[in-house]
């Protein structure tokens, strides 16, 4: 995509909130089928392993074993018979190991995480569902996504890091 | 550090730690709680907003342990912080560990000025934490 129809986002209204959600928790209810252990205590519930970071409070540091997700970079294509959207999605995770092991598999875990979430990424799409209308409501068309991208491992101490990227696109439907 | 010795738990250390918060005027110190009830895709999504409420811990002391090096540096601090005002508020709000409680704190107040807990640690004797230590870090400030 490029900076034409990234401008063309100020003539369309287009919006990828309902993309994000319905992208968030189809990853949330895939992770929880997969790794039923993989969890974490937010705001006094316990709940799957991921978490959207601005929905989410300010915190020091990113809790360890849990994915957190990130939006960023948006782009339009609206030359196509319905506006497509895109958005990059970096989805962070970070472990220092098992105390059982002294960390020492920390990298194992790591490994662990890599794996999860090209689990959980699969298939590369889910319907599109209106959230914020109770109940949700199941749109026309689906969100899908590109393969994901593993940078380096980033390694700060005795924590071990990596931020994955996916490129989640969404057709524009009537209303949104 | 941990009293491993065998003898049975007494409250002096407790009320020790107390009188010393206090005659190093120790002040009252404000925990920001999320409400329980935020178990739901609509919470998960940003779209309820959650319930707080304002739990008051004292004595507590704070001191600075990093300043910012540069601009734009959050600056650290140490809260030392009653075992007896924090078990009282466990109590009150029914949790099973002051762990619990401190995973439930979005942010301390204190002073007017908001910080986030970066790490707990707890002082212990006679198998009996008297002493909390909250490492903390300065937030920025958010638009109202």
């Amino acid at each position: 995509m490029n900076g034409d129809h990234l401008w063309s986002l100020f003539r369309v209204p287009i919006s990828m909130q309902n993309a994000k959600d319905s992208f968030y928790l189809a990853l949330r209810s895939r992770l929880a089928v997969i790794n039923p252990q993989r969890t974490v205590l937010v705001r006094g519930a316990l709940r799957p392993g991921i978490l959207l970071e601005d929905a989410e409070a300010p915190v020091a540091q990113p809790p360890a074993d849990v994915f957190v997700m990130h939006w960023g970079a948006l782009g339009a294509e609206t030359e196509l018979p319905s506006a497509m959207v895109a958005m990059e999605c970096e989805i962070s995770y970070c472990t220092s190991g098992t105390q059982a092991f002294g960390g020492l598999d920390r990298g194992r875990s790591l490994t662990t995480m890599d794996r999860e979430l090209i689990a959980i990424l699969q298939p590369l799409s889910t319907p599109k569902v209106n959230y914020s209308v109770q109940p949700a409501a199941p749109m026309q068309t689906q969100v899908f996504w590109d393969e994901p991208t593993f940078p380096s491992i980033n390694v700060q101490r005795d924590r071990v890091s990596r931020s994955a990227r996916v490129m989640v696109y969404s057709y524009q439907e009537k209303g949104e | 550090m941990t009293d491993t010795t065998a003898r049975s738990p007494v409250s002096a250390p407790q009320m020790i730690a107390d009188a010393l918060l206090r005659s190093v005027a120790g002040s009252s110190a404000q925990l920001r709680v999320t409400g329980a009830s935020s178990d739901s895709s609509q919470s998960e999504l940003g779209l309820i907003a959650t319930t707080f409420s304002e739990v008051v811990i004292s004595p507590v002391v704070m001191r600075k342990l990093r300043p910012a090096a540069k601009t734009g540096d959050a600056s650290q601090w140490e809260m030392l912080v009653s075992a007896t005002s924090v078990q009282a508020q466990v109590n009150a709000l029914d949790l099973q560990s002051a762990q619990a409680l401190f995973a439930m704190t979005l942010a301390v107040t204190m002073a007017g000025s908001d910080y986030l807990i970066e790490s707990v640690a707890s002082n212990e004797a006679f198998g009996k934490v008297y002493l909390y230590r909250l490492t903390l870090r300065e937030t920025f400030q958010q638009a109202l």
